[in-house]
């Protein structure tokens, strides 16, 4: 069928040439939703096709191309598209890159999005404009904030090899680096970046069922595939022995991160009973926050509870979730988690 | 990977209960060229049951059912297309990403033009005197980080600016009731008026 229109629509783009351009700027006064959308679409758009070039109109002769083919002269090229992205990355200077991951066409591509999860337009529409408004700090014009000091401390001594030493971190055990707080902008407002979801099963060392179950219900709860992880170290106490698979985890990211949490938020917490919220303690100082469930919880999850039958009930895992945020501190995380609707109960950790 | 020793019972076996329904079946007589070796077993308890005889209860088939889907090798095959499919897919798939990329920008405006808005509203506010007129940069306080300095002016200067600034409250206190997602339409019953937070 397209092939034998295609004549009829070669002649109507050689005729669109000689066609006189007044037409297209012919005002009327019928407005139909196909001539009057034009006057809506911008004129330097990218979508526009760029007229033919003038040799390729006065080369253009289908009957001798067609007998060359015939002939055997001038073959088309291959009619499978056989682009293959290179299956590893081998460095910069390769010939063979990898198309990037946006591209259909590379590995690494995702297709989507498929939906505006609910929470993700509430976020955009309302919940970003309000913690901008809330946390917004002025500052008048022409302020410049201090220049931050040296954050790391340097090696002081006579020994000659602390000369060219990396510097060393802040004072005290178990202290780490925080990170920068930056003025609240437009571009900074804290949101979601990611959605972990682990859950350890230390039965899975005896009976890997235990496993199996866990994985197949975090699958079913987060969309996303789980990754199995072994026990780092031998730990007697908790009967870990190194080298056994022992936790199930899985990594949400956009769309799969926005539908489980409002999952977790309208469906699982509410029903719930005595549930006072996320501990206060919660939180690691750089914007992630992390809670549990049991697994009575766990098993409110929709998913779940539609089929529940095809769990072994003593096997169903309790989870920890761990929610990543943009922000760069407890406040911030807390205030975005609290906006979604996460309440948060007992001491704050700030 | 041959996974059917793993494989769950979800129908019944081969061997239906109703021979004549069997013998009606379009592949009913392949069925009968099939060597006696390789056909079904004699007994219908399949093959995983059999094995565990004698040594305690099987596998819960639940298990066994989890356990064939999460090592169920077939993966949907890579998109490999035609030529013009290829480009038409190309196409398409750039042209929304140029609409993702429009729609983020236009909802990054919205969020500057209210930014820039409550920047030159707490401006105006910093250089207010009680009675709403405009004084010098020397007169008004706030300069540097903290909005709490007063300048020459005095106290009554800025004042709604150093209120505005102030921060009480804000951190941890937004209600539970703000928390509703937004839907398409709205609920049987809007709002419960009888709630109460106990």
């Amino acid at each position: 069928m397209a092939l034998r229109e295609l004549p009829f629509r070669a002649a109507s783009a050689l005729c669109r040439e000689v066609r006189p351009v007044v037409h297209a700027a012919r005002p009327s006064l019928r407005r139909n939703a196909s001539a009057g959308a034009s006057h809506d679409v911008e004129h330097s758009s990218s979508l526009t096709v760029p007229p033919l070039s003038k040799d390729l109109v006065q080369n253009f002769d289908p009957i001798a191309r067609s007998r060359q083919r015939r002939q055997g002269k001038k073959q088309l090229p291959a009619s499978r598209y056989q682009y293959r992205s290179p299956k590893y990355y081998r460095g910069p200077l390769h010939p063979h890159q990898p198309p990037p991951p946006s591209d259909p066409a590379s590995r690494e591509f995702q297709p989507g999005p498929f939906s505006l999860p609910r929470l993700e337009q509430t976020y955009q529409s309302t919940i970003a404009a309000d913690i901008l408004t809330l946390t917004y700090q002025h500052y008048p014009p022409g302020y410049r904030p201090p220049k931050v000091e040296n954050r790391l401390r340097e090696w002081t001594g006579a020994s000659p090899y602390f000369k060219n030493r990396p510097l060393r971190g802040p004072r005290g055990r178990g202290e780490e680096l925080r990170l920068l707080h930056e003025p609240r902008t437009f571009r900074n407002i804290p949101k979601i970046s990611r959605v972990t979801v682990h859950s350890f099963v230390p039965e899975a060392q005896e009976n890997s069922a235990h496993l199996h179950v866990a994985g197949m219900i975090l699958q079913a709860v987060s969309n996303v595939r789980a990754t199995a992880h072994k026990a780092r170290h031998n730990v007697v106490g908790w009967g870990l022995r190194e080298g056994k698979y022992v936790a199930v985890t899985s990594h949400m990211e956009r769309e799969d991160a926005h539908h489980f949490m409002a999952k977790l938020v309208d469906v699982v917490l509410p029903r719930i009973k005595e549930w006072k919220g996320v501990p206060g303690s919660s939180g690691d100082g750089a914007g992630n926050m992390s809670f549990g469930l049991t697994p009575q919880q766990v098993a409110l999850f929709p998913e779940i509870e539609v089929n529940y039958d095809a769990y072994p009930p003593k096997m169903i895992p309790g989870m920890h979730i761990t929610i990543h945020t943009d922000a760069t501190n407890n406040k911030d995380a807390r205030l975005l988690l609290q906006a979604i609707g996460l309440p948060f109960y007992g001491k704050l950790n700030d | 990977m041959n996974l059917s020793a793993f494989r769950p019972v979800l129908r019944p076996a081969n061997a239906s209960k109703y021979p004549i329904a069997n013998a009606l079946r379009p592949n009913a007589a392949l069925q009968r060229t099939v060597t006696p070796a390789t056909a079904s077993p004699f007994s219908s308890t399949s093959r995983m049951m059999k094995r565990k005889k004698g040594k305690g209860p099987g596998t819960d088939p639940r298990i066994t059912a989890i356990r064939y889907h999460l090592s169920h090798p077939l993966t949907p095959r890579p998109l490999h297309f035609s030529r013009l499919r290829a480009l038409r897919h190309w196409t398409i798939h750039r042209a929304w990403l140029l609409f993702l990329r429009r729609r983020r920008w236009a909802e990054e405006r919205d969020l500057e033009r209210q930014y820039q808005a409550m920047r030159s509203a707490c401006e105006h506010l910093r250089l207010m005197d009680a009675n709403g007129n405009l004084v010098s940069e020397a007169e008004a306080g706030g300069q540097g980080a903290d909005p709490g300095v007063i300048g020459s002016g005095g106290k009554e200067v800025g004042r709604l600016y150093r209120a505005a600034m102030l921060k009480r409250g804000v951190w941890g206190s937004v209600p539970v009731e703000y928390a509703r997602a937004q839907v398409d339409f709205p609920g049987r019953e809007g709002w419960n008026h009888a709630w109460t937070r106990d």
